[in-house]
Order: C-alpha cells, then sequence, then structure tokens
C-alpha cells in the first residue's frame, strides 16, 4: 500500500500524461488508453461499477482492478488532476481525494449504448461487420467492446483469466483494440458434440450438455436470459458502445419466443439493430425485407438500418432496388458494401469452407480432415507462408505431401478410431522420417503410445486404446476436468518466444520424449510438448501455436529441403493490418453520420 | 414453374424430380426454363446449345433435348456474354449491357408455346430469385412467364443458411399483388433435423401468404449440375457415366420427394 501511495504522489506531480507508448505493458487495457494514473489515487474505491472484490490467494478478499477502464479516460483523468490543484490537493493520502470520484462519476460515467448487428441468414456477414465498426469506432477514439450473447462454435480460444469464449469474439475484441478479451463479451458458448448435442460454456466454463429441446426447453427460459443480461449490462457500464452480434437470422417464427441470440439479447440490452444481408446468393431484397416484417412490433422498431453486404462487382447496380427497399421497408440502406478481400480467420473458416486446400505455395500440408475437427483456425497462420494447405481425407494422398498436421479433435478416442478404419494410421506411420508430422492437442494425443479412458470418459465406452506410437506417450482420461489456460513459452530448440493456449481433457501421464516447449507463466514453469527432431516428430496442446512465427517457421524448415524461403510475419500483425483495410471497406461504404446518428453521436 | 427464393435454392432439382415424378406416371412432359445464365451447357442432337440442367430435365422426363427447352443462354466470359438464343451464338455483350429484354421474352414465349402445344405438361424453372427489385423489368424467366402464361407457380426455398420464413415472406411481399394469387405454395429444402420443429412457423406462413406449404425436404447430399450456375458447385457426381448417376440420384430423390411432399397438392397445382 504505501508504494503504490508513493507511486500516485509521483503521478500526482507530473501531472497529464495521455496514452504511454513507451510502456512495455502498454496499452494495458485498450488503444489509446490514458496512463495519468497507472496506479490509481482512489485505490481501494469499493466502487462495484468500476472494480470487484475477489478472492485472494492468501485468504479473505483483494479489491481487483483489472476491468476499471474509467480511471484510464482521457475527460476522467483531466477532470482529477484539475480537481487536485483546485483544492489543492498533493498529498496522496488526502483525505479529500476519494470524494473526488463521485463527482468524476457524476460527470462522466455514463452507460454505454448497444447496437445489435442482425444477419438475414448465417454468414450474412454479422461477425465481420461488428469486428469493422469496433475497428472504426476505435480509430474515432471511442471505447468500445463486442459481444455475442450465445455462439454455437468449435473454434474458441482462452482469455488471460483463463476463460473460454468463441475465437471470433476475440478477432473482434483486437479489432475494438482491447488488450484482454474477457468472456463477458461471450457469456454463452456452445461446442457442438455430436449432430444433437451441445456443452454449454457459461461465462467461460462448462456448465452442461444440452440438446436442442433441453437447451430452449430448460437453459433459456431459466438461466439463459439473466446471464446475458448481466453480463451486456457489465460491457454497457465500461465501454461508449457494445457491438453485438446476432446468431443465424431472427426471424425464425417457430423459435421467436425462446430467442436468446436475437431480439431477445437485443431486448436485454436494450440495443437498436442494424439488419445485414449477404447478396451474394440473390433474394436478398426478400431476405431484408421478409426479416424485418416477420419480427415483432415491438422489436421491429429497433431496427434502424440495412447492410447490402458482400456484392462482387459494381455496387451501383444495387441502387435502385435499395432505394425500392427502403421505400417499401420504410428502413434505410446505410450502405452498400462490396466483398471485401481481407485475410482473417472467421468462425465457418472463411478460409476452407466449401474448400479443400488455400494457398498455392511451395510447401505442400496435408491437415487431416478428421471428422469431429476443431480449432482448425489453428492452421490459418500456414496462409501466410509459401504453403498449400489442404484438408485430406483420402490416406491414399497422404505420400504427396511435404509435411503432416494431425489437428485437434473434439473427441479424441473416435476419431483414433476413424484414424484406424480409414487407413490414415498407416499413411501417416509410413511418413515417419519422411516429412514433418505435428499433432496439436487431440492430435498429439493420437500420436503417442497409449491412451487410456477407464471410465469411458472420452469414448462412447470404457477401453485403452493403442495410438499411433510415434511418440513414447501415455495419456489417460480419469476425471470429468478440462484444462483451459493461457501459456507463454519458449521454442527450446531455438529459445524462441511461443503463445498459445490449452483446452483439453485427458492429461499425459507418462513421457520418455525431449519436450517441444518451456511453458513459463505468471506463476508457474513446466515442460510442454514432446518432440524428435531426427525423425521429425512434433506434438503441443497449445492451440495458436502457430500465430508467433517462431514455431511456424521452424516446423516449415524441416518441410522445405531448403527450398522456399519461409516468412517471420507476424500473425498478430497481418490480422491487425486486415481489420484495418476493412474497416476501410466499410467505412468508405456505410453513411456514417447516420451509422453515428443511430450509435447517438451528433457530428 | 419453380421459382427459387435464391440462387441454389434447389429449384433446377425440384423441378426435374417433378418431371420424373409426372413422367413415371405416364404423362408427355418436357422441361422449360426461358433464360439461364450458365456456364455450363450440353450441344442437343439438333446441334443446338442449351443449358446443362435442362438436358438433365429432359432425361428426367424421357424426353430428348431441346432448344425450345431453353431459349436463351445467356454464357459470361471473361468480361464478356455469349448470348444464345434457341441454341445459337446470337451476339456478344458486355456484362451489364443487356441485350434486348422483349426480344429475348418474345423468344421465349413462342418457345414455351410450342413445347405446350406438344406435351402434355411443361414443367418449368426460374432464374435465380423473382424478387430482385433492381431487375425486375429485365427479368423474363420469372414472374413474366408466369404472369403472361398464367402459370401457376411453387417457391423453393433453401434453409440450410437459415432465414428461410424471412425470404418466403419477403419474396411473396415483393411480387406484385396482383400476380401473387399465382404463387400457390412453397417447399422448404435441405432441412436437417425434426420437420415437427418447423410447424409453427410453417402455420403462421400459410396463414400470411395463403400459400400451401408442400412439404420439407430432407438435406440430401446429391447435387445436380447447374444451378444459376455462377456458383460454385458444392457438392459433385462422381463416376465416369454421368447421366447414369444422375438418374440413379434422381429416383433416390423421388422416393424422398414422395415421402416428404405433399404430391396429391403439387399435381393439383400443375393442373391449374
Ligand atoms: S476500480 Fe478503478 S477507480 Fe476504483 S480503485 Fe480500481 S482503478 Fe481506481
Amino acid at each position: 500500500m504505501r508504494s503504490i501511495k508513493k507511486k500516485v504522489a509521483e503521478e500526482m506531480k507530473r501531472g497529464h500524461r495521455g496514452p504511454d507508448a513507451g510502456c512495455p505493458y502498454h496499452p494495458s487495457h485498450f488503444k489509446g488508453q490514458d496512463c495519468t494514473f497507472c496506479y490509481c489515487p482512489f485505490y481501494p474505491c469499493n466502487d462495484t461499477d468500476l472494480g470487484a472484490d475477489i478472492g485472494s490467494k492468501r485468504g479473505g478478499t483483494v479489491w481487483d482492478c483489472t476491468d476499471c477502464l474509467f480511471i484510464h479516460r482521457t475527460n476522467v483523468c483531466r477532470f482529477i488532476l484539475s480537481e487536485f490543484e483546485r483544492q489543492g490537493i498533493t498529498d496522496p493520502g488526502d483525505p479529500r481525494i476519494p470524494g473526488i470520484l463521485p463527482e468524476a462519476k457524476r460527470r462522466f460515467f455514463r452507460t454505454g449504448r448497444a447496437l445489435m448487428i442482425l444477419g438475414a441468414t448465417s454468414d450474412a456477414g454479422k461477425s465481420v461487420t461488428v469486428a469493422a465498426l469496433c475497428r472504426i469506432l476505435s480509430r474515432k477514439g471511442h471505447l468500445v467492446a463486442p459481444f455475442k450473447a450465445q455462439n454455437m462454435s468449435l473454434n474458441s480460444r482462452v482469455t488471460r483469466k483463463g476463460h473460454e469464449i468463441a475465437m471470433i469474439q476475440v478477432l473482434q475484441a483486437m479489432a475494438a483494440g482491447i488488450k484482454n478479451p474477457d468472456y463477458h463479451m461471450n457469456p454463452i458458448l456452445l461446442k457442438p458434440k455430436g449432430d444433437t448435442v451441445s456443452q454449454v460454456m457459461v461465462e467461460g466454463r462448462p456448465f452442461g450438455d444440452y440438446d436442442v429441446g433441453r437447451y430452449y426447453g430448460e437453459f433459456v427460459p431459466g438461466p439463459g436470459r439473466e446471464i446475458v443480461k448481466r453480463n451486456a449490462d457489465f460491457l454497457k457500464a465500461r465501454y461508449d458502445f457494445v457491438i453485438m452480434e446476432g446468431a443465424g437470422s431472427p426471424a425464425e417464427i417457430n423459435i421467436y419466443d425462446r430467442d436468446i441470440a436475437n431480439m431477445g439479447a437485443a431486448r436485454l440490452a436494450d440495443a437498436d439493430c442494424i439488419l445485414v444481408v449477404n447478396v451474394e446468393w440473390g433474394g436478398a431484397f426478400a431476405y431484408a425485407l421478409g426479416t424485418l416484417e416477420l419480427l415483432e412490433d415491438q422489436d421491429r422498431r429497433r431496427l434502424k438500418g440495412i447492410i447490402l453486404n458482400n456484392v462482387r462487382g459494381d455496387p451501383s447496380r444495387m441502387e435502385d432496388g435499395a432505394r425500392r427497399l427502403e421505400e417499401i421497408a420504410g428502413v434505410p440502406v446505410l450502405g452498400i458494401v462490396p466483398h471485401a478481400d481481407v485475410r482473417l480467420p472467421t468462425e465457418d473458416s472463411g478460409s476452407f469452407r466449401g474448400r479443400d486446400s488455400v494457398g498455392s505455395g511451395r510447401i505442400k500440408v496435408a491437415a487431416i480432415k478428421l471428422p469431429r475437427i476443431a480449432n482448425f483456425t489453428d492452421l490459418d497462420p500456414l496462409f501466410l507462408e509459401d504453403t498449400t494447405v489442404k484438408f485430406v481425407t483420402d490416406p491414399r494422398e497422404i505420400p504427396g505431401f511435404d509435411a503432416i498436421i494431425i489437428p485437434g479433435t473434439k473427441n479424441t478416442v473416435e476419431d483414433l478410431a476413424w484414424m484406424k478404419e480409414s487407413g490414415m494410421a498407416d499413411a501417416v506411420k509410413a511418413m515417419k522420417g519422411k516429412v514433418p508430422i505435428l499433432g496439436i492437442c487431440g492430435g498429439y494425443q493420437m500420436m503417442g503410445r497409449t491412451l487410456r479412458d477407464p471410465k469411458g470418459l472420452e469414448g462412447s465406452r470404457p477401453g485403452t486404446h493403442e495410438g499411433l506410437g510415434l511418440f513414447d506417450t501415455e495419456t489417460e482420461w480419469d476425471e470429468y476436468s478440462k484444462r483451459v489456460r493461457q501459456d507463454s513459452a519458449v521454442l527450446i530448440s531455438t529459445g524462441e518466444p511461443v503463445d498459445g493456449y490449452e483446452i483439453h481433457m485427458g492429461m499425459k501421464v507418462r513421457d520418455g520424449e525431449a519436450p517441444l516447449f518451456r511453458v513459463d507463466n505468471f506463476n508457474e514453469s513446466f515442460d510442454e510438448g514432446s518432440v524428435r527432431e531426427d525423425e521429425m516428430l512434433f506434438g503441443s496442446y497449445l492451440h495458436g501455436l502457430l500465430d508467433r512465427p517462431a514455431f511456424r517457421r521452424y516446423f516449415l524448415s524441416f518441410a522445405s529441403s531448403g527450398e522456399g524461403e519461409v516468412g517471420t510475419e507476424d500473425y498478430d500483425r497481418d490480422v491487425d493490418e486486415n481489420l484495418d483495410r476493412l474497416a476501410d471497406v466499410f467505412e468508405s461504404s456505410l453513411d456514417m453520420d447516420a451509422l453515428m446518428g443511430i450509435l447517438g453521436v451528433r457530428p | 414453374m419453380f421459382l427459387g427464393t435464391s440462387s441454389g435454392a434447389g429449384k433446377t432439382t425440384m423441378a426435374a424430380v417433378y418431371c420424373r415424378h409426372l413422367a413415371s406416371k405416364g404423362v408427355r412432359t418436357a422441361p422449360f426454363k426461358a433464360s439461364n445464365l450458365s456456364l455450363n451447357s450440353y450441344a442437343t442432337s439438333e446441334g443446338g446449345e442449351i443449358g446443362m440442367g435442362q438436358a438433365f430435365q429432359a432425361w428426367a422426363c424421357g424426353a430428348e433435348p431441346s432448344v425450345e427447352m431453353n431459349p436463351v443462354l445467356l454464357k459470361p466470359s471473361g468480361g464478356r456474354m455469349q448470348v444464345i438464343l434457341r441454341g445459337r451464338p446470337f451476339a456478344e455483350a458486355s456484362v451489364g449491357q443487356d441485350p434486348d429484354t422483349e426480344m429475348m421474352a418474345a423468344e421465349a414465349f413462342r418457345a414455351f408455346d410450342s413445347l405446350s402445344s406438344r406435351y402434355d405438361a411443361v414443367v418449368c424453372e426460374g432464374s435465380g430469385s423473382p424478387a430482385e427489385i433492381n431487375l425486375l423489368d429485365r427479368d423474363i424467366a420469372n414472374m413474366r412467364m408466369v404472369r403472361e402464361r398464367g402459370i401457376p407457380a411453387v417457391l423453393v426455398a433453401d434453409i440450410e443458411r437459415g432465414g428461410v420464413f424471412a425470404v418466403i415472406y419477403g419474396t411473396w411481399r415483393l411480387i406484385p399483388e396482383e400476380d401473387r394469387h399465382l404463387l400457390r405454395g412453397f417447399i422448404i429444402n435441405r432441412f436437417r433435423g425434426d420437420p415437427s420443429l418447423l410447424r409453427s412457423g410453417i402455420e403462421r406462413m400459410e396463414e400470411l401468404t395463403g400459400m400451401k406449404c408442400l412439404g420439407v425436404m430432407p438435406y440430401a447430399d446429391l447435387r445436380f449440375p447447374e444451378e444459376d450456375s455462377l456458383s460454385e458447385g458444392r457438392g459433385r457426381l462422381e463416376g465416369g457415366d454421368l447421366r447414369g448417376a444422375f438418374m440413379d440420384n434422381l429416383d433416390e430423390l423421388l422416393e424422398i420427394a414422395r415421402e416428404s411432399l405433399d404430391m396429391r397438392a403439387l399435381d393439383r397445382i400443375a393442373g391449374g
């Protein structure tokens, strides 16, 4: 406490600072944050609009400020400093200081506006629109957060606090300039397990398995609404704007009253809405008008604009239709947005959907298309390199590749059985020592010698399964537990940094292999993964391990046989540039004055 | 007339299935699509070029493909568009600069009338969506045929991407009021799951539009050549004997259709 006071005293003396780009931790919260009070003069304020009481490791509680953005707003910093000056406060222990916070809140604490982006169909372009708006608003200096009440996705990420949320909200948070996305941005995550059952994650933690009937019958009317409301409120209290993303179409009249992903969420967050229609498949005007008119009256009033998205060719050919749609629908068309040629990871794997192969580089990488493949966005960074990545289901194709990747899966045991039945297991084993082979998460578990599932937690019944035997490792599922955490690691072979995250059930229990990574987290250090360089075998639990150039370059160097220069591009930087380009496309095609008007910002 | 609520809604296939259905009952049937925007064409025995979809539909009828089944074929290539009339190259136009609509419409009516005089039934397929309000005055393949020849029409809507009720309702709303009585029913295509989940939505749709729901087709991983063909094909027919494989698939699909759709109602609509 004393040292904090000392720091605060220094800050008070220094005066206004603005964003401190020179600080190695900058930005610790969001792009453009004001760093005047890195240490807060009000600590601990005990105001739950701003911070929270959390359990401390030593027992008791401690005041946690990680979600407080208020103190990093420029107008707030300037006001506090001016109050110090006006009242002649120079000592951080001055009893008048706590009185300044309520006044600052009265002046500057506002509940943010929520705007919901609805899609007329799935794949309408909702998530990119949200990402684009987040970036546009963030560039204008607003504090903005993405939000998707309920997301069904197999691609998730782990937040800094160890919660699991959909990958796409992490991307949108990045577009918004947010350093640490958290579970409030995607409070309900459905991870499909089979055709009808999903694992429901609530606020980043497993909640239970539900089929469609029970989900809509029990979960939604039960805890669902409250979860959506409290998380939307949390974000609204901290951000100027919350840009929400709907799910599928809001006009599914057969489940309208049970929806918490679209209009249900919009009501709970009191959001205005914009409808995005993908014109690519035709029928766009019908989709737009039909969606609008099938909404209930109280919901239709929220709909403030329409975006015609993904126009290929000359956008002006849509203009007549857009004007007529406005007349009939009584809602303005905010823009006709051309197809944006950007490279971003997308939920339905825009990179892969409907296509088996991506890229046209020299290094041919086979990604085994497991029937229950998960987190396949792990592979996206390979597109930055001189590679052609192909999803392979036919084992006869395997010998033609320069590298093999066995990706993650929702069910290791069942996909291992598929590997064996299809002949893929033998095809991969036959390549040992000839080309590099990488297993990620479930794929890594498969590469081991034995997979023990004595309680039938992963497979449908108890059993011990023989792995591919590429590594001398054993995996066991012995309790229904899940490891979810973010790791920062170094690649042992080169000493270069790698970031990743783990999401898996089943733990490695025996390991006679050299480790691939050394993980060095804030409070723990351990070896991770396995490697046999001489046989070109690599395995790891770390999703995202290809994002930074270090491991990607290392892995592909085994494949490239001297051919082709393997790049060093940083995936995050590439994504960031693409987000800017995406935002440019939207900004130049949308009626920005009308959009800002909907958001309540007058020019 | 099978109209699609979007490209790739499944109208080519539904029309082919219905052709097969009628032919199997001994009705002399011909397929017809006034105007086709397609890259894949078929050369008829008269040496004319028509869209591949109509060739397959003709075989489904047990008929010989002929140029009247697809009197206007537009083949985009590069920045140009080749206009094929009655099977023969007629002109090249740059994309966006449309050939004479009235002339093409006249061709289409002539071909349709000729087919109707020679066959007991003509199963028509629309092109794209009939509700493209930016193209209405240039669209001959959809409502213009329906209106001027009094052809009863059925909407085929793809549920795979969601928004199916919206697009059925929106299409109906955007069709001029005086023509709506010709829209007699709708088919929900490519559904996965338990169709009873849709019941309340379907009932509401029937109430709102007066169109009858003719059924819900389950998702079938069978795709036929061609349907507004500028979209990439999803799913492909494998094997060398394309035509044989197509017929096998079609018979399978007809079985499914007979289980899933109200074929009697469809027959009544088609009968006038
Ligand atoms: S929550 Fe915010 S205002 Fe309160 S003590 Fe923490 S940083 Fe200061």
